[in-house]
């Protein structure tokens, strides 16, 4: 693991390359020198061996000329000593060879110096023997002695030359030893530049290994990143370019190309190409905001179209900001998205919105006509039902009178639904300001709103102690109102009401069924009655705009009670239950979160 | 200042006739020793107001919406001028909507009366109205008693 960490720091394997490569030259040399130093040994030897066989060869040809002057002196023959006899040409080039090998050994060309001097006199005695041989008045005396003389030079010639021979030959094992010695030098001097070769071999060959495995994986690496950067450009519908500013170069990325309605690459990158995509109202724009970021290299933003060849048309926002390469060049880069989804979805949602606007202006005003120009003439009407009723009721017939009390009823009915339907438009619009509030104070104004109606029923209204909550008064007041108005009119004929309204912890079973993760999460306000109840099969009916349970004539409501109740509650991001038993009564559970939930 | 007595002067500014005789028959019928005068729009109010031979009235039943010069508009300029800073002004409308009930209060008015839909309720707030102690109202006035209530 270290070392690999080692091979991948390369400064560390430069340093032992160099290092490596030195002692390599440092061990070539020495072998080189080595190499030298032992041709020299071979050259010497060689020389050694060269001179030994000259002399040899020497000796051997003054034996020949001994011989065959023998041969002559005993047979006469001339034949024996025919003109090579005289001629010392061989000698002469044997002594010439010698001189020449042992030119850088004085001590040795002193050695052929004085041959040369013992030949010269052998070969002065051969002439003078032969001579005697020749002479018809020789004495043989005088040849014999010749002949002596001649045979001892011959011997102290053979003696010096076997000297000389010995003498090559003890320098020619001597250089031996050396050159064996040398050899073997050598060798482990090879041996070890090969091995450090090898090694050096190795290690670059490694090295060189483990960086293209490191480039692939950087590569793969590289590629991958492309490859999702591609992928997430084409699902995110965006595509990106860059400019050059030192060399005004352009690239286009593949969904750039893309999302003028063209394959990637489908021309050269660059500002005049890609404008003729551009819709034509919006080229100036478009070039004059690049032109001019190139010159302040501000950051640009600005909403466009491109219109493709298919005549497809894109709403493109892009944006641009500068930024500089690794060689120090400006670049600016670009991104542009396609937001053509969005903004027609923005165009609708405007158009929708400005609808939206209308109706509710359309509302506003039906609102109005409901709350007061329906109202005016309704009371118009009553009033001169009470006028009639006071004046003029008991002129009336049986019949007259009755079909009077109708009349006077439905318009009280009326009143009631537009007072109702004013009320559940307040409990839509208007401004939801949320502030600290006691109902305890809430439902003591109430009991006093209400006091004329609790007398008429002779009901009992029993309210515990009640919270402080952050609510939109006029409303909560109204679901109060509502709810007690409620158990008041749907009282059982023949028994006083009596309404309880108290604040109540949340049950564990409440928890479940309405999702309450904690009970301290929400107010619990229960109201009760004993009137007539109702199926709970209805329980989630009654909260209905328009719905009513009771169809006798003698429960005047408006259908709308209830349904504000709910309105308010939901405003008041909480939520309203209700039991009801037939011939029992009704228990409304108001859930209203505390502040935080708010 | 005006003090209660039996020739009160009640002035009454509506466009509509039916209310007028109403109120009317009202009075009529209270048999209250009073001067009622009945002006069927707001610029009749102001130019009435301004008459030299007048005698100022004592309480001025106000309707809000009416052709020409609106409710609003006749209280803000009754009440720019002091010349009738003794004026009782009763708002007298059919509408009960918050914004109205706090513009007039703002504007200065006394007192804000809701139409009623039932004869003898009005008969009862016009005796009400009529014989109310002013200056005890007024000194405690807020919004709540502000909106008169039968």
């Amino acid at each position: 693991m270290k070392i690999l960490g080692l091979y991948k720091n390369s400064q560390v394997f430069k340093i032992a390359l160099a290092i490596a490569i030195l002692v390599v030259c440092f061990i070539g040399s020495v072998f080189y020198s080595q190499m030298k130093k032992l041709d020299a040994t071979v050259a010497l030897i060689a020389n050694s061996n060269k001179t030994q066989l000259e002399l040899e060869k020497l000796l051997s040809v003054i034996s020949v000329y001994e011989t065959n002057l023998r041969s002559y002196i005993i047979t006469k023959d001339e034949s024996y000593i025919q003109d090579r006899f005289l001629s010392r040409g061989k000698i002469e080039e044997s002594i010439q060879n010698l001189k020449e090998l042992t030119a850088n050994d004085t001590l040795a060309n002193n050695d052929i110096n004085r041959l040369q001097i013992l030949i010269e006199n052998r070969f002065k005695l051969f002439r003078q023997t032969l001579l005697i041989a020749k002479s018809k008045n020789a004495v043989p005396l005088d040849l014999n002695e010749k002949l002596l003389e001649s045979s001892h030079v011959t011997q102290v010639m053979k003696a010096f030359v076997t000297k000389i021979i010995f003498s090559e030959s003890a320098k020619t094992k001597f250089q031996n030893d050396n050159h064996q010695f040398e050899l073997r030098d050598s060798i482990i001097t090879a041996f070890l530049l090969v091995l450090i070769s090898l090694l050096i071999l190795w290690l670059s060959f490694n090295k060189m290994n483990v960086d293209i495995a490191e480039l692939k994986k950087a590569n793969d690496k590289l590629k991958l990143l492309n490859e999702s950067y591609n992928t997430a450009e084409m699902t995110a519908n965006l595509g990106h370019w860059m400019v050059n500013l030192t060399s005004d170069t352009y690239s286009f990325s593949d969904n750039l190309f893309r999302l003028m309605g063209v394959a990637p690459n489908a021309f050269e990158p660059n500002l005049e190409n890609s404008v003729k995509y551009i819709h034509p109202d919006d080229v100036e724009q478009v070039t004059k905001l690049h032109m001019d970021s190139l010159v302040n290299r501000q950051y640009t933003s600005t909403i466009f179209r491109y219109l493709t060849a298919k005549g497809e048309l894109k709403y493109i926002m892009g944006v641009g900001s500068f930024t500089k390469n690794g060689a120090g060049d400006l670049i600016k880069i670009g991104v542009n998205y396609d937001i053509t989804s969005q903004y027609k979805k923005t165009l609708e949602l405007e158009k929708n919105n400005k609808e939206l606007q209308y109706i509710n202006k359309e509302l506003e005003a039906f609102n109005n006509i409901v709350s007061h120009d329906l109202q005016e003439p309704l009371r118009k009407i009553q009033m001169f039902i009470s006028r009639l009723e006071e004046k003029e009721f008991e002129v009336l017939s049986m019949q007259g009178k009755d079909y009077f009390s109708k009349v006077r009823a439905t318009a009280n009915r009326m009143q009631n639904l537009l007072i109702d339907l004013v009320d559940y438009s307040r409990t839509i619009k208007g401004d939801k300001v949320f502030s600290d509030t006691d109902l305890n104070a809430v439902l003591n104004e109430i009991m006093h709103d209400l006091s004329t109606n609790i007398e008429e029923k002779k009901a009992v209204v029993n309210v515990g102690n009640l919270p402080i909550i952050k609510a939109i008064p006029f409303q909560i007041k109204q679901l109060f109102i509502n709810l007690i108005s409620n158990a008041l009119k749907y009282s059982k004929e023949g028994t006083h009401p009596e309404i309880n309204i108290s604040s109540l912890t949340i049950t564990e079973k409440e928890m479940q069924d309405y999702k309450i993760s904690n009970k301290e999460d929400y107010y619990k306000i229960v109201v009760s009655d004993n009137g007539i109840g109702f199926k709970q099969e209805y329980a989630e009916k009654i909260f209905l705009l328009f719905k009513r349970l009771e169809t006798d004539a003698k429960y005047s409501g408006t259908g709308l009670g209830l349904a504000i109740c709910s309105r308010i509650v939901d405003n008041h991001k909480g939520f309203i239950k209700v039991k009801g038993e037939p011939g029992v009564g009704a228990e409304f559970y108001i859930f209203i979160p505390k502040g935080d939930l708010l | 200042m005006i003090t209660h007595q039996d020739s009160m002067h009640i002035l009454l500014v509506d466009d509509d006739e039916d209310d007028r005789a109403f109120f009317s028959e009202a009075i009529q019928e209270l048999k209250m020793n009073n001067k009622l005068t009945l002006l069927k729009d707001g610029n009749d109010l102001m130019d009435y107001l301004i008459l030299p031979e007048i005698k100022l009235p004592h309480v001025l039943f106000l309707d809000l919406n009416m052709p020409g010069k609106t409710g609003i508009e006749c209280l803000k300029e009754i009440r720019a001028d002091t010349r009738f800073k003794d004026v009782s002004i009763a708002i007298y409308s059919t509408s009960s909507s918050e914004k109205d009930i706090e513009d007039t209060f703002i504007g200065g008015a006394n007192i804000y009366i809701k139409k009623p839909n039932d004869f003898s309720k009005l008969k009862k707030v016009i005796k009400e109205v009529v014989n109310m102690n002013w200056q005890f109202h007024t000194s405690g006035l807020n919004i709540e008693t502000f909106f008169f209530s039968v």
